[in-house]
């Protein structure tokens, strides 16, 4: 198991207080390598560092950039460069874990201010951009000096080995999935309920799939109720619902950790519509590991995760109709219901942090053989170390 | 006159920090691919030892046995050229053991096995690593500076690591 104990610094590179997958991820990584007894210091970018846990150092405000389709709070520049390296030279660490750092923030700052062993996490899906050709030579370098890389999923990989040129071993995000097997069943959300979490307002969370699919649905489950969960102002969305149905909505708002467990475990049927940009879905990783039966869009990130069907049922991406008829399938079929959410519980089991920590670990101790701490990249110059010498 | 000269100073900068730039870039690749051969080396060692230790085991029948220590001793005597022919050939021989014997294992034994199906994982791992290291240094050094300023200097091309992933 995890034996030696070593001086880990990791590199988040979105605003540390915003909510998002890769935040939530170091988040959590962090804390399990603490408590499997290793020193670990965060280096993030913070808008507000009131409440800031201590083993997170503010970097500088983020800046908000139009990235890949959404605003990204990000953080580069000088003055970012130089923190950067400050950390590194005091920190002595053994070994660096940069996520992101393909993307213009402080990990891609670390990547190249850093000399040692370092590990990188890539999490971005998307498809081949043209733009890649323009950075692709500026990107490789620095991707080059890690010593191993990460994908969170397949299709991570992909997009890596597309832009890059480069292989990832795939190691998925981890969840508690203890803290979701504890889940009880909560009658104010069980029978025919379907159940959605996430920020439903954007749009490519897929909420407007399940409301164009709802008056089908509604046809032939008369009692069939929706419960949405996650931040945000609802009365934008029920302007959009027909009138009738509107009484069949619940707008739960943000629930905690542990009645997302209980919720998992009541309804009927967890709906994941989304329609793209996801890459690899920890909120479905969570509801296979509540217990609940699954049906997700069929965007290569959910297939894989839901094993082409095994775990979960599928639907044709964006197509209501196609969500209509898999969800009255389930509603109506007790058995096979139960049978999916069996199959999907065990699944969930695999992204459980004790398995996945373990994964990141012996990448972790692959990468330190050698054995040299991390140091700045200049220091090991060749012209540098020449200088030294001569000082001696 | 003056800033024709300062121009071609400032080229001739700019290609010299491009140069050394470009051999600290091979410098450290090479470092990568030695470590991870390293630490493939070092899994591959262990992994002989278990299946070795698996031999000797009552998991193994006296045939079985024989197969296993042949392939495990071949697996670690071999130079470099029969390297993966021989690793290749223990995975074949493990791979034919274990099919059959996962479920008549005792405590002890499952133990080893266990050990053996963790050091599986972390080989595929390291093989992986390795592999990358390899064809990125092999890209870099076959571009035309590196090959006409001699970048690379004496060290040797390092060759893909031709390990079956598949049997393991």
């Amino acid at each position: 198991m995890l034996t030696k104990s070593l001086k880990i610094g990791i590199v988040c590179p979105y605003s540390w207080d915003t909510p998002g997958g890769v935040q939530n991820h170091i988040r959590d990584l962090a804390e399990f390598l603490i408590d499997s007894g290793h020193q670990v210091s965060v280096l993030a970018p913070v808008a507000d560092d009131n409440s800031l846990p201590d083993y997170v150092v503010n970097a500088g405000k983020p800046i908000s950039i139009p990235y890949n389709g959404a605003v990204a709070r990000v953080l580069f520049g000088p003055v970012a460069f130089s923190r950067v390296r400050q950390w590194i030279s005091n920190g002595d660490f053994d070994l660096l874990h940069l996520h992101e750092p393909a993307i213009p923030s402080i990990s891609l700052l670390a990547c190249w201010a850093a000399d040692g062993p370092m590990v990188g996490t890539f999490h971005a899906a998307a498809k081949r951009q043209k733009i890649i050709f323009a950075i692709g030579p500026i990107l490789e370098p620095a991707i080059e000096k890690l010593s191993s890389r990460i994908a969170v999923s397949e299709a991570a990989r992909l997009t890596l080995t597309d832009h890059l040129d480069t292989d990832a071993v795939v190691i998925p995000n981890g969840i508690y999935a203890t803290r979701y097997q504890k889940g009880s069943p909560q009658e104010k959300w069980q029978g025919n309920t379907i159940g959605f979490i996430g920020r439903y307002e954007e749009p490519r969370k897929g909420l407007g799939v399940l409301l164009e699919a709802l008056p089908i649905i509604a046809r032939f489950a008369p009692d069939v109720k929706v419960f949405v969960a996650g931040p945000g102002n609802p009365t934008e969305v029920i302007k959009n619902i027909d009138p009738q149905l509107r009484h069949r909505f619940e707008f739960l708002g943000k629930i905690s950790e542990e009645d997302k467990a209980n919720f998992m475990s009541s309804i009927a049927i967890y709906v994941a519509p989304n329609t793209g940009g996801e890459s690899f879905g920890i909120i479905l990783a969570e509801a296979l590991a509540g217990s609940a039966c699954v049906v997700a869009s069929d965007i290569p990130a959910f297939e894989d995760l839901l094993g082409q069907g095994q775990f979960g049922s599928l639907f044709k991406s964006e197509d209501s109709t196609d969500l209509a008829k898999v969800v009255i399938d389930l509603l109506r079929d007790d058995t096979k219901r139960k049978e999916l959410a069996e199959a999907g519980r065990s699944r969930g089991q695999s992204f459980d942090w004790q398995i996945v920590a373990q994964q990141i670990f012996s990448v972790y101790e692959m990468s330190i053989v050698g054995s040299q701490k991390v140091k700045l990249a200049s220091d090991t110059r060749s012209w540098s170390r020449f200088l030294s010498k001569d000082d001696k | 006159m003056i800033i024709n000269w300062a121009l071609v100073a400032f080229t001739l900068l700019i290609s010299l920090w491009y140069l050394s730039f470009l051999a600290t870039r091979l410098d450290r690749l090479h470092h990568r691919v030695e470590t991870s051969w390293a630490n493939l080396d070092v899994l591959l060692q262990k992994r002989a030892a278990v299946a070795l230790e698996i031999a000797h085991s009552d998991i193994a029948d006296p045939a079985s046995s024989l197969l296993l220590t042949g392939a495990a001793y071949q697996a670690r005597d071999a130079d470099i050229k029969n390297r993966s022919a021989a690793e290749s050939g223990l995975s074949g021989a493990l791979g034919l053991l274990l099919e059959d014997s996962q479920h008549l294992a005792t405590a002890a034994d499952s133990a080893l096995l266990t050990e053996l199906s963790a050091l599986t994982d972390k080989i595929r791992v390291a093989i992986a690593l390795h592999t990358d290291a390899v064809t990125r240094t092999q890209m870099v050094r076959s571009k035309f500076i590196v090959k006409f300023f001699r970048l690379a200097g004496t060290a040797p091309l390092p060759v893909t690591y031709e390990f079956e992933s598949d049997v393991l």
